[in-house]
């Protein structure tokens, strides 16, 4: 940590002395994500780009890498920061059934998944291993398949646990028959997800290994009920996602929205954390010129780490959903200026 | 003849690369006083020029600031009892 000595000098000899301390934070990371989990070097080529988010289902049998992704090694090993995001939301039908698995030489079976997520009206509603699965020890199996791939790997990231439970939890959930509210959907979050940061922390990890867990960050009193300090205290990152949906917003109004709430409702500890943003988009339906919006986004970032309170250290480009580059040549041109600029250098 | 004191606070704790950082050192003396001598100049006849002022300081003091990082710090500003330095990180 750099050191300032001022030392005050009287014309008899006589001194005074006295130090102040401080740091000089490294350069915001500027990453990316490519949609389908897709295979990103072309895209970064030639790019600032240091930080990658990624997506896997505990129900899926390759999680890390991934299946025919040994590029995602390659690049941990070459120093991308990897946000990997973990979900227990089964992502389709093959596997929605119970499984038997052996890792290490020992044999599981999970039971099908029986919670139900993103209960949005008008839509098929996604299953997910149920909270109460995972409390009741059910999960254990995936938890141990992706320790062992993860172990064998050998790459330390952030294991980001859910993607975003505001999203999960907005229409309430139900397993095995029971129906929860919003509210009792986060307090089984918290219960569940602490379970699974104690699991994977009791055993042997690559080194670098962290944790968050995930939230999209658009509801105050979801965020809150979901980083409670007991929980805080076994995390490393604050995180939340930013997407620009309309043509008033603005990129310092987007990235702040949630960090306003953390600062207002959170604890010393959660406070303590850096904060990665796993996803940040601009939608081309509202605003076309999706370069230009880009193009706010550096000077928004270095604003919010000035002004105190958890400090932005990685920004994740959601190129896929809300955040599609159309054209996408346009766009990541229009990034890849963004991370050359400070603070991403 | 006392010993002189000396604080300093910067602008944050954590700076990003580039950030202007800006340091306020506050320091004293008992010993070190301003003096105001007025002048006022009579000629012969007894006409008296209008006083002037000149304010003269006992004992100032000599301010050092050295940064084990090799930063450079500028003083942009002292008005003998608070400095402003300014240096970029």
């Amino acid at each position: 940590m750099p050191r300032v000595t001022v030392t005050a000098r009287d014309s008899g000899g006589r001194t005074a002395t006295t130090t102040a301390d401080y740091q000089v934070s490294s350069p915001v990371l500027g990453g990316y994500y490519l949609s389908g989990n897709g295979n990103p070097v072309a895209d970064l080529a030639g790019g600032n780009f240091r930080s990658l988010t990624q997506y896997r289902s505990f129900a899926d049998g390759y999680l890390f890498p991934g299946w025919n992704k040994p590029w995602l090694t390659e690049l941990g090993r070459a120093g991308m920061k990897i946000n990997m995001v973990l979900e227990l939301k089964h992502y389709g039908a093959p596997y929605a059934r119970e499984q038997t698995f052996r890792v290490n030489g020992r044999t599981y079976t999970v039971p099908a998944p029986a919670m139900t997520i993103q209960q949005r009206p008008g839509t098929t509603w996604p299953r997910a291993y149920g909270y109460d699965q995972v409390l009741s020890g059910q999960c254990d199996g995936l938890f141990a398949r992706a320790l062992a791939q993860y172990q064998e790997m050998d790459v330390g990231m952030n294991l980001q646990l859910a993607s975003e439970l505001d999203t999960d939890h907005e229409f309430g959930t139900t397993e095995a028959g029971g129906a929860y509210t919003w509210a009792e959907s986060d307090a089984r979050a918290v219960a569940a997800l602490t379970y699974i940061v104690t699991w994977f922390k009791a055993r042997g990890l690559p080194a670098d290994t962290t944790f968050s867990v995930g939230a999209g960050g658009f509801d105050r009193a979801c965020y809150q009920r979901t980083h409670p300090e007991a929980l805080m205290a076994k995390l490393d990152f604050l995180q939340w996602n930013v997407y620009a949906t309309s043509a008033t917003h603005t990129a310092l109004a987007r990235f702040c929205r949630t960090k306003d709430w953390a600062v207002a409702d959170l604890g010393p500890i959660a406070l303590s954390r850096p904060v990665l943003i796993a996803e940040w988009g601009v939608r081309s339906a509202e605003l076309p010129d999706q370069a230009a919006w880009i193009g706010t986004v550096p000077a928004a970032v270095a604003a919010l780490n000035a002004e105190g309170g958890p400090r932005i250290v990685r920004t994740n480009y959601f190129n896929s959903g809300w955040g599609r580059l159309v054209p996408k040549d346009i766009g990541l041109a229009a990034l890849k200026r963004a991370y050359t600029t400070r603070p991403y250098v | 003849m006392a010993a002189p004191t000396v604080t300093v606070a910067l602008n944050a704790a954590v700076y990003a690369p580039g950030d202007e950082m800006i340091m306020t050192v506050t320091y004293s003396d008992a010993d070190t006083r301003p003096v105001t001598v007025t002048v006022v100049v009579t000629d012969v006849r007894g006409r008296s020029s209008a006083p002037a002022q000149v304010t003269a300081v006992i004992d100032p003091l000599t301010l050092t600031v050295t940064d084990d990082s090799g930063r450079a710090w500028t003083k942009l500003s002292d008005n003998g009892a608070v400095a402003g330095y300014q240096a970029v990180a």
